[in-house]
């Protein structure tokens, strides 16, 4: 148990009257890397915000490193630079460069030298392919170009664990393939990885583990071949004969 | 017709024997003008953050601050401050002061809802990366807003400066001050009331050209 990074321990949210997660009990090792499916509106982005708090859970615990981040006391900038999130609009910042898009916040928070800064963040686009567009604003980019900055751009922070809030659903067809090369070559390097996805193949490929969440809970988990050649759940039958 | 030559005659005397009075009330309307914009500025940001704060007490004070001073002529206002300021406090500072805090509660107003406006995604990426909330908001969210902000603040920079005219009514050195000195040494109203409207347009043209040209460098990113 030593290696689990993230821990929920009975998660509940409500908006409002509305109750989202109903108690979901998970635990993410260090290095897992863990695919999020299940039906829209059954609470799977809503769980993913809760894990770096971007929504405040209505009860239940989330621990980061054996620390109990829905802490009123802990510093949420701190631990958030330790858990990188990519959305599924990109929220790449338009009023700055590609380059301060990634270098903003580790010379500003983690006071880094501005050189050191660039120099990591020229490597980082290198490896996204996206080096010639340093100094362009992202207005410039094609949508998995700003993808592909938005997760450098959280990567910069050297995160330990990555959050992927369904990151080519809002992408043009042609351009889901880049993004999920790059998320690929993410899941080799040995970081922890969450991944809210309706792309079956791409979970089935990666995934380590495999969570089905429909009404606020976690009907089923398991190893993607479990999971995607012999549900159990009805619920995940359905939605599976469905999608696939 | 000869009254219209008498007037342009008048205005072209007008300017030779008194131009002081004018250049004098152009500059007190500039100074003040500055002053009431910048201050009323930063005062409207600390008003629009104390809006948008999760503090109640902090909304509650800022939305009653905002909604008097929306409720209440501005000449009353000035008054107000005409008579409630300390003794030792010189008039013409009263008056500033009022015209500050006036200009404050529209501008704050204009930021608030500029700031709205930004994307709730870019609040969420920044959170995300663990930037801290003074530099999301000086770094992301204000750089964004200004875009939004900057026409209708550039209205207000407008009525700001020909809110100045009413310190007038105290005699504060400024633009419409100086059309009642040189009216009641000269007995020429209309004309100098032409001079002075004159500056006035001319003042105020200038400003919304140049904050056009700064409208245009910020659409850079768009």
């Amino acid at each position: 148990m030593t290696d689990v990074i993230i821990r929920t321990e009975n998660l509940i949210k409500n908006f409002g009257d509305l109750e989202v997660l109903k108690g979901i009990d998970v635990s993410i090792r260090k290095g897992e890397v863990v695919s999020i499916i299940g039906p829209s509106g059954g609470g799977k982005s809503t769980f993913l915000r809760c894990l770096n708090l971007l929504e405040t859970p209505t009860g239940g615990k989330v621990y980061f490193k054996g620390q109990d981040i829905t802490d009123k006391k802990m510093d949420s900038g701190k631990f958030r630079q330790s858990i990188g999130m990519v959305f599924q609009n990109f929220n790449v910042f338009p009023n700055m460069t590609v380059l301060d898009n990634i270098t903003l916040t580790p010379i500003l928070e983690k006071k880094i030298p501005k050189a050191q800064a660039e120099e990591e963040a020229m490597a980082l686009l290198r490896r996204v392919g996206l080096e010639d567009k340093a100094k362009e604003y992202p207005r410039k980019l094609s949508g998995g170009q700003k993808q592909r900055l938005a997760i450098v751009r959280a990567l910069a922070m050297k995160p330990e664990v990555m959050l992927f809030d369904e990151p080519t659903s809002a992408l043009d067809p042609e351009m889901v393939k880049e993004v999920l090369n790059v998320i690929s070559d993410l899941t080799r390097s040995g970081m922890t990885i969450l991944i809210v996805t309706h792309e079956m193949g791409f979970a089935r490929e990666v995934s380590d583990r495999v969570l089905f969440i429909c009404d606020g809970i976690i009907k089923e988990q398991g190893s993607p071949d479990t999971i995607f050649t012999c549900p159990r759940d009805p619920s995940t039958i359905k939605f599976l004969s469905m999608v696939l | 017709m000869d009254k219209t030559i008498r007037l342009v005659q008048n205005i072209g005397k007008l300017l030779g024997k008194y131009p002081n009075i004018f250049l004098e009330g152009l500059f007190g309307t500039l100074w003040i003008s500055a002053v009431v914009v910048l201050a009323g500025t930063v005062l409207g940001l600390l008003v629009a953050t104390m809006r948008m704060s999760k503090a109640k007490i902090l909304n509650r004070i800022s939305d009653i601050y905002i909604e008097v001073l929306r409720g209440t002529p501005i000449l009353l206002q000035l008054y107000f401050f005409y008579f409630a300021m300390p003794d030792n406090i010189p008039e013409a500072a009263s008056i500033i002061i009022a015209l500050v805090v006036n200009a404050s509660a529209y501008i704050s107003e204009i930021i608030r809802a500029g700031i709205g406006a930004v994307d709730k995604g870019q609040w969420e990426a920044a959170k995300s990366l663990g930037l801290s909330p003074k530099n999301t908001m000086f770094r992301v969210i204000l750089p964004q807003a200004t875009k939004n902000i900057l026409p209708a603040l550039c209205n207000e920079f407008i009525t700001t400066i020909k809110g100045t005219s009413l310190a007038s009514v105290f005699f504060v050195g400024e633009l419409m001050t100086s059309f009642k000195t040189a009216q009641s040494a000269t007995f020429l109203a209309l004309e100098s009331l032409i001079i002075v409207g004159i500056i006035y347009f001319v003042l105020n043209f200038v400003l919304s050209r140049l904050l056009r040209v700064l409208e245009r460098r910020l659409a850079v990113s768009d």
